[in-house]
């Protein structure tokens, strides 16, 4: 059985509108973050992907199954939605319990494994606590822990990190990172620091299409020699707005400091290394979508 | 392993126990979870032993031209189309055709029918006519021209050929009591008695409608805890997912349902020692007479909250229950009739529970609760095939809904 999910021609219609034209993908083993703003297309992937919604034409196959074959998908695939939660009034332990049951796992191997997944997400500790008393974060490493209740191939994650704060962040990137070791993880989210901390492997969707499928490394190099920092002062920064596509800024004193993408310098600009970010934005101009009025805060301001 | 879950999700809700607060409240406040005053006793001769209602023609014939005729004069007849009251007023040309069908039996002209208009007062005392006895009118013909007098009104009248017997109102006789003490005592053994009085009222009162609340709040948990995709995506078949929890919340149900019978009926035991009781009757009653309305109710709800993500299943149960409700008991056969969502047995000690009448429509009731548990499982099993659909994507509950009406919006637009 192949270790890679294959997606081909992938197109998909919510009633007469189409959200997915013609994706094409193959995401191997590993990290694999699919990047987008929002409405881009990246939920309605993933719920294809976990047979939540049914695809209108085109091609999957998930570690060598068809998509069609959905009672099998659901034996290989973990799923962490978008909306995660577990009923409140139920205790860690026995929603994880729960969930179990529905995976069809067996009295002791529920135990032994709820057991072990706590505590890989630091949760074994809090194995009694209601669901409604975790925290953010906590609700995100049990959401994590109930997806890999089934020991599944593929591992599916939608935007997980929004709203936590920047230390359970890192920890739940750390936490993704080492169980992709051993299996296929989608980790889809609009946040590129997440990206950029994690992933080798991205996929750039916007507006239901594929814009970009590779390595991060690639995209970097893409960007190279198209990003600068300037300072300018606030009178010249509403000119700039118009006239560049500026990725950072921040005021120091009556003087701001800018990062922006260009083909070419502008005056008193200095060359910098590009980050996912930069490659990122510059991607989706050179791909003609539309980037008026986007700030940093819009595509990635979280991470 | 995930039944037991279930059951412990539903009976360790804030829901189930308001469950079972009315439905301990619903039976307490119509006394049947204290029979201590209702108990019977052998009949004494001379004594008197209540009315029954019987299919006697010398009986019903007058009593219902009585009813006719007082209801012609003052043009205001009592229907029940859907179970609810609704006074009918007639135009002329009906008011003619009902003052023929009189002037046809009685043997009077029309004319003189219009005549005595007023003459006669409201309670009936001075009517003074009767069914002609030149016409040799048979109770059958007799039938046939009330049950035209039932089409004219539109239906669910007391003249309509099943409604009749309710004119039937007679003395039961110390032989009679006899009987039906001997029935009470040996067929129903007591405790049997006791058992279907409770049944009826539960079901009426608490089977037939709040079960469906239950089943609603339990089905729409997993979107309001955001689960269902956590669920769908699970390996378990969607006919596991939802049988299990139908029957969970049946067990919840059923729990109250035969603690409060026994509880009822173990109440009089103490009072008829000496005699062969059935213990066992709430048991019977509890499963054969309550809970296939319990099913119905529980999958009704089930049924129509997977399908919408709604709880338009409480309004779909509630106008069920109440047309049922209303319907009431006009005639014995159809508080037994096979579309009874809650059969009706209300009869009490003082007509020594009626058992002959339970005998008598017994096939009856089985065909209505073997009819309810199959359609219960024939809708879990919609319930679990909307599930899937929505799991898969295919349907989307209350936005399939929503896409309905906003199509019809427009076209009307």
């Amino acid at each position: 059985m192949d270790d890679c999910i294959v997606i081909k021609n992938l197109n998909k219609f919510y009633g007469k509108k189409q959200a997915l034209y013609d994706v094409n993908l193959r995401i191997e083993k590993g990290m694999f973050g699919l990047l987008g703003r929002n409405g881009a297309g990246k939920t309605t992937l993933m719920k294809t992907l976990v047979t939540l919604l049914q695809k209108k034409s085109g091609e999957i196959t998930v570690c060598g199954v068809p998509i069609e074959n959905e009672k099998e998908i659901r034996k290989i695939i973990g799923y962490l939605p978008q909306e995660f939660s577990m009923y409140p009034t139920m205790n860690v332990y026995e929603a994880m319990d729960y969930l179990a049951i529905l995976s069809g796992l067996g009295k002791s191997e529920r135990k032994e494994r709820i057991e072990m997944l706590l505590s890989q997400v630091n949760l074994a500790e809090n194995k009694n606590k209601k669901v409604k008393a975790l925290s953010g974060g906590m609700k995100r490493r049990l959401g994590i822990a109930q997806a890999l209740l089934g020991n599944p191939k593929v591992l599916i994650v939608d935007e997980p990190t929004a709203g936590l704060d920047p230390e359970e962040r890192i920890r739940f990137r750390n936490l993704l990172s080492e169980i992709a070791e051993e299996r296929i993880v989608i980790l889809s989210t609009h946040i590129v620091g997440d990206i950029e901390a994690t992933c080798e492997n991205i996929g750039i969707l916007d507006k239901g299409k594929v814009l970009y499928s590779g390595t991060v490394d690639r995209l970097l190099t893409a960007a190279a020699g198209k990003v600068f920092t300037r300072t300018v002062s606030r009178q010249e920064l509403s000119h700039l707005k118009k006239e560049l596509l500026i990725t950072e800024m921040h005021t120091q004193g009556k003087q701001v400091y800018i990062r922006y993408v260009a083909e070419n310098a502008a005056d008193g600009s200095v060359p910098c290394e590009p980050n996912i970010e930069d490659a990122y934005m510059l991607y989706l101009k050179e791909n003609g979508t539309e980037l008026t009025g986007l700030s940093k805060g819009e595509i990635g301001g979280e991470g | 392993m995930l039944y037991l879950r279930e059951l412990k999700k539903v009976m360790f809700s804030f829901s189930y126990i308001l469950f079972v607060i009315i439905a301990v409240f619903a039976l307490f406040s119509q006394g049947v979870l204290d029979f201590a005053d209702n108990i019977i006793s052998e009949p004494v001769a001379g004594g008197n032993y209540g009315a029954k209602r019987e299919e006697i023609p010398e009986v019903i014939m007058p009593a219902a031209l009585q009813s006719l005729y007082i209801e012609f004069q003052e043009n205001n007849y009592k229907c029940y189309p859907v179970g609810f009251l609704k006074n009918v007023k007639l135009n002329d040309e009906e008011q003619m055709r009902i003052a023929e069908i009189i002037a046809d039996i009685t043997g009077m002209d029309v004319d003189e029918i219009y005549r005595t208009q007023g003459a006669v007062r409201s309670n009936g005392n001075d009517v003074f006519f009767g069914v002609s006895d030149n016409k040799n009118l048979s109770y059958a013909a007799f039938q046939e021209r009330m049950q035209e007098v039932d089409d004219i009104l539109g239906g669910g009248s007391s003249y309509a050929k099943e409604a009749l017997i309710g004119f039937g109102t007679v003395s039961v006789s110390y032989e009679d009591a006899c009987t039906a003490y001997g029935l009470a005592t040996g067929q129903d053994q007591i405790t049997g008695g006791y058992a279907r009085l409770f049944s009826d009222y539960a079901v009426a009162m608490v089977f037939a409608i709040f079960p469906v609340f239950l089943a609603v709040i339990i089905s729409m948990k997993d979107h309001h805890a955001k689960m269902s995709e956590l669920i769908y995506t699970r390996k378990a078949p969607g006919i596991r997912i939802v049988g299990m929890r139908y029957l969970a919340v049946l067990t919840a149900v059923m729990i109250p349902a035969v603690i409060l019978s026994y509880v009822s009926n173990a109440a009089v035991w103490g009072m008829y020692q000496g005699m062969e009781l059935d213990y066992f009757a709430p048991l019977k009653y509890d499963f054969g007479w309550i809970m296939p309305t319990a099913m119905m109710s529980i999958a009704v709800g089930m049924f129509f909250t997977e399908l919408t993500n709604t709880p338009i299943a409480i309004a779909v149960q509630g106008i069920w229950w109440f047309i049922d409700l209303n319907v009431g008991m006009r005639s014995v056969s159809a508080a037994y009739s096979l579309m009874r969502l809650a059969p009706r047995h209300n009869a009490d000690s003082s007509s020594y529970f009626r058992t002959q009448d339970f005998i008598d429509n017994f096939s009856n009731l089985v065909c209505n609760r073997l009819l309810f548990t199959a359609f219960s499982i024939l809708l879990v099993a919609a319930a679990a095939v909307a599930f899937e659909a929505k799991r898969k994507g295919k349907i989307n509950g209350n936005h399939e809904i929503k896409r309905i009406f906003a199509g019809i919006k427009n076209r009307r637009d």
